[in-house]
């Protein structure tokens, strides 16, 4: 007799996989950390998405660094209308968070970012993507940035997988 | 998840189909070197990419891997008699050599010229490491030799098995870069297993239940590095590299042997799925040989005179409900390689990834699928030679090791991560 994993493994079976759907829309949130990603955020934007909305941290210089000048964490982001929102509520609200930095540019604001995820138990997924000119010791220092932070880094050749990744999470 | 159109442009591999090109651009394990021992050993059917063919080794020793069929009625050739530097159809007794050219037809008087004329497709099969090799792309195209490392040492230092495995190949694929899923489904297999146990890096897998990835890309492929916690302010890193279109590393254990696998297409809804154990600086010793051949670490039982798992679909994969119960096996399935080949099997002939929920720890996956649609793509609309088809390509090592926690495995694997003859491996 045939076995049941022999009878339910053949294409014909596939056909009978149901087609509910098995998950709903996450809020994914993409946050650029400095001005050559949020070029390219700017960009990905204007694709539709179902659960991403994207952003760019506030200030890209180091000497207004959150927390320094007393600044609160609720003045850290900026969505791309230019409003400033509150980080720890974006966070708060999201599934999982994706930050992107540009390979050598500065990638300290993931601190303050990662700081939220820890508190809220969000995953933190962290993007290197390519530069115009950048060295691999660019690629290197960046990634020391975010290597203390981040769940999964990914250091990305091309522009392109941004959009790719997002898709494949359902973004 | 994948667009359905993604997914069938990722899993087709027919001759014709974006992937199926993109495998023809490469050197790829066709059969092992046992399956014809000697000059007019039996013929051996197989198929890969879709195409039927069949395998010999004439009277001289040359290897042929020609069009299945006989040019004449379309007899499997099969049946043929491997005789005098050709396999001579049973049928009407066309014969045919190992480039597929027809040099006798019976029928017709030898000075006609008849034979000349007729000739079946082939592709060049080489002998490297135990493996005959094949190329099914364009003659013009056909790359230098394949450099992996496991067929470039001495015999004794390397052993390869082959099983069928009844998916699709990029599932069966994606199984090898899938870090996440050790900790769960081999868990137990580190500790019993006795091509894996005792390695001192055991216990950070075990202390360590939720690794830190990272996934960078080299010339071939993929680097995808996963982070534990190590004393003394260091990480363990264990280094999974993927070649295209589908050779994975596993990283190694002490001083056991490395291995990791080829996922080659056989049609769409099955492959093969090879496994390679070598040491790159000594003999294998007799103790890992027989295990090897007794199916442990990535190696399997068979059904004796094939190469189907002895545990396989039409016995439910010997399922012990009472060893999943106790906690024996994490699946119920025994064997590293059959535990994986189950649950690869049970996703359906082709996985249907339009349902599937990607989490940010499989950005592995994620990546390699880009890069092979990416691949395809540029050498469909451009011509450009993918990734992993240059051998130096091939020269890159599987890694365990603890490195200091500033320091990126990228640049503090660099040498860990070479092949290089006579170095051993970097393996805690
Ligand atoms: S938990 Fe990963 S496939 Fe089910
Ligand atoms: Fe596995």
């Amino acid at each position: 007799m045939q076995s049941e994993s022999a009878r339910v493994t053949t294409a014909q079976e596939a056909r009978y996989r149901i087609q509910y759907p098995n998950s709903k829309t996450r809020a994914v949130k993409i946050i650029a950390l400095d001005a050559p990603s949020a070029q390219i955020i700017d960009e990905l934007a204007k694709q539709p998405w179902s659960g991403a909305t994207f952003f760019r941290a506030l200030s890209f210089s180091a000497e207004s660094t959150p927390g320094r000048a007393g600044e609160g964490l609720s003045s850290w982001l900026n969505d791309l209308a230019g409003r400033t929102l509150d980080l720890v509520g974006e966070v708060a609200s999201s599934d999982f968070i994706v930050v992107v930095s540009a390979a050598g540019e500065d990638a300290r604001a993931v601190s303050v970012i990662a700081d939220a995820c820890t508190a809220h138990h969000k995953t933190l997924v962290a993007l290197v993507v390519p530069r115009e000119g950048a060295t691999d010791a660019d690629v290197t220092a960046s990634m020391g940035h975010l290597r203390p932070f981040a769940r999964m880094l990914v250091i990305a050749h091309d522009a392109d997988y941004i959009a790719a990744m997002l898709t494949a999470l359902r973004a | 998840m994948l667009r359905k159109e993604q997914n069938d442009y990722l899993t087709q591999t027919d001759p014709g189909t974006p992937m199926g090109d993109l495998f023809r651009c490469y050197w790829m394990p066709a059969l092992l070197s046992e399956e014809l021992p000697e000059p007019d050993c039996p013929p051996v059917r197989l198929k890969l990419l879709g195409e039927r063919l069949i395998a010999f080794r004439d009277s001289e020793g040359k290897l042929g891997l020609i069009d299945e069929f006989c040019a004449h009625r379309g007899v499997s050739l099969w049946f043929g008699r491997n005789e005098e530097c050709g396999l001579r159809c049973p049928y009407h007794g066309w014969k045919f050599d190992v480039t597929g050219q027809c040099v006798d037809v019976p029928s017709e008087p030898k000075e006609s010229g008849y034979a000349q004329k007729i000739k079946l497709k082939s592709y060049p099969l080489i002998e490297k490491g135990g493996v005959l090799w094949t190329y099914m792309g364009p003659p013009e195209k056909q790359p230098p030799e394949p450099e992996y490392e496991f067929c470039t040492v001495p015999l004794n230092q390397t052993f390869m098995t082959k099983r069928i495995q009844e998916c699709n190949w990029l599932q069966a694929m994606e199984g090898g870069i899938d870090s996440s899923h050790v900790s769960f489904l081999h868990r137990g297999d580190l500790s019993n297993d006795p091509l894996f146990k005792g390695a001192a890096g055991n216990k950070y897998n075990m202390q360590d239940l939720s690794p830190v990835f990272e996934v960078v890309e080299h010339d071939g492929g993929l680097l995808i590095g996963a982070r534990r916690n190590a004393e003394d302010d260091q990480y363990y890193w264990r280094i999974t590299p993927w070649v295209m279109p589908c050779y994975t590393g596993v990283p190694p254990r002490g001083d056991h042997p490395m291995h990791g696998h080829f996922w080659v297409p056989i049609d769409d809804h099955s492959c093969w799925a090879w496994s390679y154990d070598y040491h790159p600086t000594r003999p294998l010793t007799e103790g890992e040989v027989a295990a090897m051949k007794a199916g442990k670490g990535i190696h399997v039982r068979y059904v004796p005179g094939t190469y189907r798992p002895l545990a396989n679909k039409d016995n439910d994969y010997l399922m012990d409900r009472a060893a999943q119960k106790a906690g024996k096996t994490f699946s119920g399935i025994e064997g590293i390689g059959m535990q994986d080949a189950s649950l690869q099997e049970s996703m359906g002939p082709i996985c249907d990834r339009t349902k599937e929920n990607l989490v940010g720890t499989d950005n592995g996956i994620i990546m390699a699928r880009h890069r092979l649609m990416r691949s395809a793509k540029a050498l469909k609309e451009k011509g450009v030679i993918p990734p992993g088809v240059d051998p130096e390509h091939h020269k890159v090592r599987q890694a365990a090791l603890l490195l200091p926690r500033d320091v990126q495995y990228k640049d503090g694997a660099k040498e860990a991560l070479k092949a290089k003859k006579g170095v051993r491996q970097a393996s805690v």
